[in-house]
Parts: structure tokens; sequence; C-alpha cells
């Protein structure tokens, strides 16, 4: 205040050095300023007055300080988790109850349990040699859905590979899911990927990469178009506190503040990266912490809490189109399953820890409760959806399963939008040795 | 990753200083008060001290191009600044990022850019080859043309994961639902005469292991907009390196409107029967020099070949020409292992084996880091080139 004052005085009287008399004399008064009082010759001798003690280093706006003194990294009481209901479902404070209507919030409840269902049965099918790897959202239902939830259906997704029930709750049919993973003729991503990788393009869900927090930085470029299109979209980028170690990580969290982007940074915190828990992949106060270091409005919430997911979604995602700024959201949570099918979390993890999550604090139950609080859910209902929902699945699946593979030409195709010469030559090449060795190769499951 | 802007903003100094003859420098050095104690003269030690050299090549400007309308004397940086303008005022999806871009950059290249266009369009990013590139495939995932600078070819390797894993695999990997077509990497590559370890790399052959990407690398201001421009066009990821030799080294009449120079086309620069001469860049002037060479002195007819794109190469005018000649010379300045000479030969030996007289000689960098003070050892200069030549003849 006294310094606006001061410099407003500094206007008026035309002083091109500093505040200027009046300046002074604003900053005489006893402890506005300590360096004033302690410095009573200066103020005689020249006229600077104590403002011009302050730093002007280009690199940081501060005051200075004469105790030696490192700041301490607060990780005891560290952010807090933002939460709506506790643990039974009930809504704690009503002020923050999103007052969302009942078909949408059932929604909720079926994506997050078709969800679970259809990842039951795909696991299965991998241990029975049906495809060739699977992932797991077990326990980190709520991030997906409550986050979706609070987008627009054409705000951009890029996701690490732990989000499909981003794209479950924006109806991508079990189909679609199930000739990813069986990589059939009916796959839009024409075979090429592992199980879980992911895209659809009508759905604005960016295919799914391996390589962790890549998609980090390209989210921030495509929010940065987005901006300049005046296309009032966010993106919203999701990755796990692992991949949140990464450069890419750094690098797009800092992308972002320094070139405004409409951004939301969501984290899924769920304490481990396959093996190596949170006390092994950092040691400040998780992912939320780092926000402000970029100059990031930052939040954490109980990813378990459908509600509170939605809450920080929602607010993050109209003030970062409004504002052009990058929100960081993380997310905590717990990974209930197995890392994927390659991984037996038994050898690094306790049985009965998973069990707490499992029985104590998942998301669905929490829903579920709350559902039934509200008299919107009962046991009847229950069973009917469970049966039903087992059915779809099973349905899709089976489907999936009888489905030939696509054309093994189609090897070739999309790496470069044309076929360079040589590529084609090496198709044809393909082809003619299937001609002659084709009895040794399961041409038999794929089309022509 | 010291980017040194102060290097770059001598690179003009010093090729100037060249131009004027390297004795110029330390008379004004010798005359200057401060130094006139510490400098001795020659003759006093007894040793000749070393003169900065003259650059290793000649650049041979191309004939005025008739076709592309109104031409403008440009050196090569100005050709790209042009370029880039054409690209901005056409596409106003276009925007270009980087470090120091926004002032105009450390080799000018985007000089009056910013002004022009905007500060949402040309500007400074954070210090970080990752983000740079991974931030240009996002703008180019959304469909908008994202132009993005390194700022020495030496620091694109950050960039490398972001490259090869997700930029060249986007199409593919999507099934064609998502892709970066319209990213263009551009980035100063090539020795410059000091440049030492990083600031004088040629990474193309790590580029070209790559399916999914282009590599381009020009040899004069008149390509280098027509081939800048159809990378900028072109929809897969383009990697654009341009030799920093040239950036004022090189002028010659270069068209003011916009004009595509098509990728994957080697050209023949000179025609010839008896054996055939590939390079791409500076070095490209190096062994039009070693062809002149070849036939004063031996009488020998080259055929002079500008690959232009390394990757997808133009194997067909290769091939043609060395079932013509018989022989077959490839030059580049980055190191012999796993240099890009390598794919040529061994492609060409398949194609052309029958027709060879001799074999295929490579005439490129040791494999060293790139020196500094060594560079006038450690380059493929013409001599290098001349005597492999010959003995290529009298296989």
């Amino acid at each position: 205040m006294a310094v606006a004052a001061a410099a407003a005085a500094a206007r008026i009287w035309g002083s091109s050095r500093g505040l200027g008399q009046a300046g002074l004399l604003l900053l005489r008064r006893p402890g506005a300023w300590g360096l004033a009082r302690s410095l009573p010759q200066r103020r005689a001798q020249q006229h600077f007055p104590s403002l011009d003690d302050k730093p002007q280093f280009p690199g940081a706006s501060a005051e200075f300080v004469d105790k030696l003194e490192f700041i301490q990294p607060n990780v005891i009481s560290g952010i807090p988790v933002y939460r709506v209901m506790d643990r039974q479902g009930q809504i704690i404070n009503p002020s923050e109850d999103p007052h969302l209507p009942q078909e949408k919030v059932l929604k909720f409840y079926k994506s997050m349990t078709l969800l679970n269902t259809m990842d039951r049965i795909l696991y299965e099918s991998q241990r029975q040699g049906r495809i060739s790897f699977y992932m797991t959202n077990y326990g980190e239902e709520g991030t997906h859905v409550g986050s979706a939830a609070a987008l627009d259906n054409t705000d951009l997704v890029f996701g690490q590979y732990r989000e499909a029930g981003v794209l479950m709750y924006r109806d991508y049919p079990l189909e679609l899911f199930m000739a990813q993973c069986y990589g059939n003729a009916s796959d839009l991503g024409k075979g090429r990927q592992m199980p879980v990788h992911y895209g659809c393009k009508e759905r604005h869900f960016v295919t799914i990469s391996s390589p962790l927090a890549t998609q980090i930085p390209q989210a921030v470029g495509a929010a940065y178009a987005a901006k300049r299109a005046n296309a009032n979209r966010v993106v919203i980028c999701y990755f796990g506190e692992g991949a949140a170690s990464e450069g890419d990580a750094h690098a797009g969290f800092n992308f972002a503040a320094t070139l405004e982007c409409p951004i939301i940074f969501f984290c899924r915190n769920n304490g481990y990266a396959i093996s190596t828990p949170t006390s092994e992949q950092y040691r400040g106060d998780g992912i939320a912490a780092r926000g402000p270091g970029y100059g990031i409005m930052s939040i954490r919430v109980d990813g378990n809490d459908v509600f509170a997911v939605y809450n920080a979604t929602k607010e993050a995602r109209r003030r970062a189109v409004a504002e052009n700024q990058p929100f960081l959201i993380e997310a905590m949570t717990y990974r209930i399953g197995h890392h994927s099918t390659s991984d037996d979390s038994s050898a690094y993890r306790s049985v009965d820890e998973v069990s707490y999550w499992d029985k104590q604090d998942h998301p669905i139950s929490r829903l579920r409760h709350h559902l039934q609080g509200r008299g919107w859910w009962d046991e009847e209902q229950e069973k009917a959806w469970r049966k039903q929902s087992r059915k779809k699945v099973m349905e899709a699946f089976e489907q999936a399963e009888r489905k030939p593979k696509p054309s093994p030409s189609l090897l070739f195709s999309d790496v470069y939008q044309e076929m360079p010469p040589q590529l084609r030559k090496q198709q044809e090449a393909l082809a003619r040795h299937l001609q002659t060795y084709g009895e040794h190769y399961p041409l038999d499951h794929f089309e022509k | 990753m010291a980017a040194l802007a102060a290097l770059a903003a001598t690179v003009g100094g010093l090729l100037r200083l060249r131009a004027a003859g390297a004795e110029g420098q330390w008379r004004r050095l010798r005359g200057a008060g401060l130094l006139r104690g510490l400098l001795q003269p020659d003759s006093a030690t007894g040793v000749a001290a070393q003169r900065r050299h003259v650059a290793h090549f000649t650049f041979q400007p191309d004939p005025e191009p008739q076709e592309y309308g109104q031409t403008q004397k440009m050196n090569l940086f100005q050709a790209i600044t042009s370029a880039l303008d054409n690209s901005l005022a056409k596409d106003p999806t276009a925007v270009i990022f980087g470090e120091d871009v926004a002032f105009g950059g450390v080799f000018r290249c985007t000089v009056g850019l910013r002004d022009k266009y905007g500060k949402d369009r040309v500007f400074n990013t954070p210090l970080c080859e990752q983000g740079i590139v991974g931030f240009g495939i996002g703008v180019a995932v959304t469909g908008a043309t994202a132009i993005a600078e390194i700022q020495f070819a030496d620091y694109i390797f950050p960039a490398f994961d972001q490259i090869v894993n997700e930029a060249a695999k986007y199409r593919y990997r999507s099934g064609d639902l998502f892709n970066c077509g319209s990213l263009t990497i551009r980035a100063p590559w090539g020795c410059v005469g000091h440049g030492a370890l990083y600031h004088s790399q040629s990474p193309e052959a790590f580029f070209a292991h790559c399916p999914g990407i282009k590599v381009v690398v020009p040899r004069s201001p008149f390509q280098a907009k027509g081939l800048l421009l159809s990378c900028i066009e072109d929809k897969n990821p383009c990697i654009f390196f341009e030799p920093k030799i040239l950036y004022r080294a090189a002028v010659e009449q270069v068209p003011v409107e916009p004009y595509n120079i098509p990728l994957s086309q080697a050209e023949v620069i000179q025609e010839g029967s008896d054996v055939t001469l590939v390079a791409w860049g500076t070095q490209v002037h190096v062994i039009r020099e070693v062809a002149s060479m070849a036939q004063e002195k031996l009488g020998v007819s080259c055929e002079v070949i500008d690959l232009r794109t390394i990757l997808p190469w133009d194997m067909d005018t290769v091939c043609k020409s060395v079932i013509k000649t018989g022989r077959l010379l490839i030059s580049h300045e980055a190191p012999l292992t796993g240099g890009f000479a390598s794919e040529i030969s061994s492609t060409v030996q398949e194609e052309c084996f029958l027709n060879l007289e001799a074999p295929i000689s490579r005439v490129c960098g040791y494999d060293t880091p790139f020196p500094h003070i060594f560079e006038p050892f450690y380059i493929p200069d013409k001599w290098k080139c001349y005597d492999a030549l010959r003995k290529m003849i009298n296989y």
C-alpha cells in the first residue's frame, strides 16, 4: 500500500528518481519500513528513498533479509486434501455439494462399475492367454469419472495409460475397448499397439503411448493452440506420480506457466510406480507442492471422492479457460490392482494394505453409499446392474475374440501420410515371402 | 547445453574477417593499446603464429532462378526468414518458437517476424529442448502449424525421445487417428570453423534410422527456402538442418514469393560419366570443387549429386547415376562409422553390384568427437576427397 501511494506521489511530484520527498515522508512511518528507521544517516545524505534498498534483480521480486535461514520444506503437514464426502459417502460440508442431478450421478456410478467389470474380465482373459497384456484401473475409477464429468465433451484429453474411465464416461463402446485389446480388425488403431493403448478422435482422447510423461509437454502445446484458436477448450493431461519425476513433466509445467496455457494437469497419485513407493519417488510434499514452484495454481484432492474430483476439475476448467493459466490437481488415491498383468504386487506390498483400500476406501463403494443414502440406488438395482453390466461385457468380449485380425499389409501404412517407395518395396517383399512361406505364419487369423 | 549466443554473434563477425584475410585480425589486435605489451610480433618468437584458416570450401551460387518471379539477393539466414515470413503470412495457425527466437534468433533467422506477426505467433520458450519439441508436437496434434527451433543441432538430443518415440510414431501408432504432420524442427548444423564438439555436429544419421520423420539438409539459400517451405507444408514431421557456416557466406538470388522444392528428390547438379559424387549441405560445395580438380588434373568427368533429403532418400537418382558411372564417392562431415554414407553404400552395392568398377568410397569425419583446434585435420576436405577419387579411378 505504502509503495503504491509513494509511487503515485512520485508521478505527481515529477520525480524521476525513485519516490522523491513525498515518498520519503510516507516511508518514514515507524514500522512501515525497518530500513528507513535503521539508516537515518543515509536519508540525510541522499535523496534515494529506502525503497531503492529493494532488490532490483530481474530474476526475482522479493525483499532482502539479513538473517541466514533456509526454507524448510513442509512435508509433515503438507498441502491439505480436499474432500466433499466422508468415507461413508456422506456430504461433509453442504455448500460443497455439487448438487448434480440423479441421472448424472448414476452415470458416474455406472461408468465406474462397468469399467470395473470390464477390467475383471479382460485381466482374466490375459491370464488365459487370450490377450497379451492388460492394465486394470482398480481403485482409481473416481479420478477418471469425476474429472471427465467436469469437462466439456470436446475438451482434449492426453492420458498416460490408467485413464480408461475417462473414455468410458465419454461412452466409448465396449466393442472398441476390446477391439484394441485384441488387436482385431475393428480396432481403430489398426492393431499396432499393445492393449490399453486406446485412442479416439471422435471423443477427443489422444492415443496413449507407452513412454511416460511424454504427453505432458504435448498437452501444453495443444492447449496453446486451443488458446490461439479461441476454441474455449481446455486440455487435460493425466499422469501418475511416478511419471511426474520425468524431465518432460518439468518441461510441461514450466512451459504451461510461461506460455499461459489453458491446461489442467491431473496427477493420479496412487502410491506406487510399479514397485516403487512414493517415499522413493520424491522427498517433497507430493506433486501438488511443485505447482507453486512453477507459478501454477495447485490443489490436492481426495481422488476416491468423485465429487471432490468433480468440483476441483470443474473450477479448474472454468478458470483455466477464462484466465489462460494452468491448474495442477493432485488426486490422492490408491492402486488396488497390480501395475499390469506382468506384475505381482505381493512381491512389494502386503495383502492387508491392499485389502484396506479395497474394503474401506473405495471410490465405487463410497459413491454407492452416497446413492443409497439419497434413495437413488438399492440392492435390487445393484444386483440387476451387476448382471446387466457383466452380460454387456461378456457379449463384447466374445465378439472381439471371434473377429479376425487386420490384414498384414496394414503393417506398412501410416508411417508417413504417403507410403515411400522403399517401404512399398518392403511391403511387396513380405507379400512375396508369404506366398512361399505362408504356412509358417498365422495367416488364418488375419484378414487378407 | 551452453548455447553460446556470443559465439553465434561472432560467427558472422569472424566469417567477415575471413573474407578480409586472417592477417587483418592480428594487425587490429596488435594496434590495440591494451594488448601491445602482450603480443609479440611473429619475428620476435621465431615461430609463425597460426593464422585463422579460410573456409575449406567456396560457396558456388546457382544461377538466378527464372520461374518463380522476382528475386532478391539473400544469404542463407535471410532465405530462411523469407520462408518463415511466407509461411506465417499464408497460414494463420503457424507459430514459431524456441530459445531466443523473439529478438530475431542467435543466427538472425527470425528477425522482424515477431513485430510483423505478433508475440503470440513468434515467441521464446524456456530453455528446454524436450519441452520445445514436445510442445511443438502438441500444437501440431491440434492441426496448427508448429515451427520449432533448436538452437544448435548439437542440442537436439534431449528432444530425441519426443522426436523418435513420439513425433515419428504418432500417426502409425494411432492408426492415423492422430498425427503431428504439421511439425517442423529447424536446427543449425555442421562445422563452422571453430565450433568444436558442441557447435559443429551433423546428427542426421541418428534420425535416418527413424521411420516416420523426414530429414532435410539444403546446400544454399535458394534450396533452403524451397525445401523449408516444403517441410513446413509436408504432412509429416520434418527436421530441417541448416548449415550454419553458410548463413552469411552463401549469397544468391532467391525468389521473394513462396515456392517449393520437392522432398525426397536428389539433384544432379553436374552431369558426368566416370564417377558419382554424393554429398549434402556444405559438403556439396566441397565435392563440386573436387569435380573441377578431377577434370583438370585427371581428366575425369564427375557426376555431382546433392542428396537434399536424407530420409526418405532418393535411391533411384543415386543408383541410376552409379549404373552409368560405375564409381561412387560419398562424403559427409559426420563420423564415418554409422554415418549416412554407410546406408547409401550398402544400398548401392545391393542394387548396382555388377556395375561397380571399384569399391564405394566414403570420405567422412573421423570416429572422434568434433575437435576444436584440429578442425582443419578433421574435416573431409577437398584434398581427402580428391585423393580418394584418385584411388578409385586407379583401382
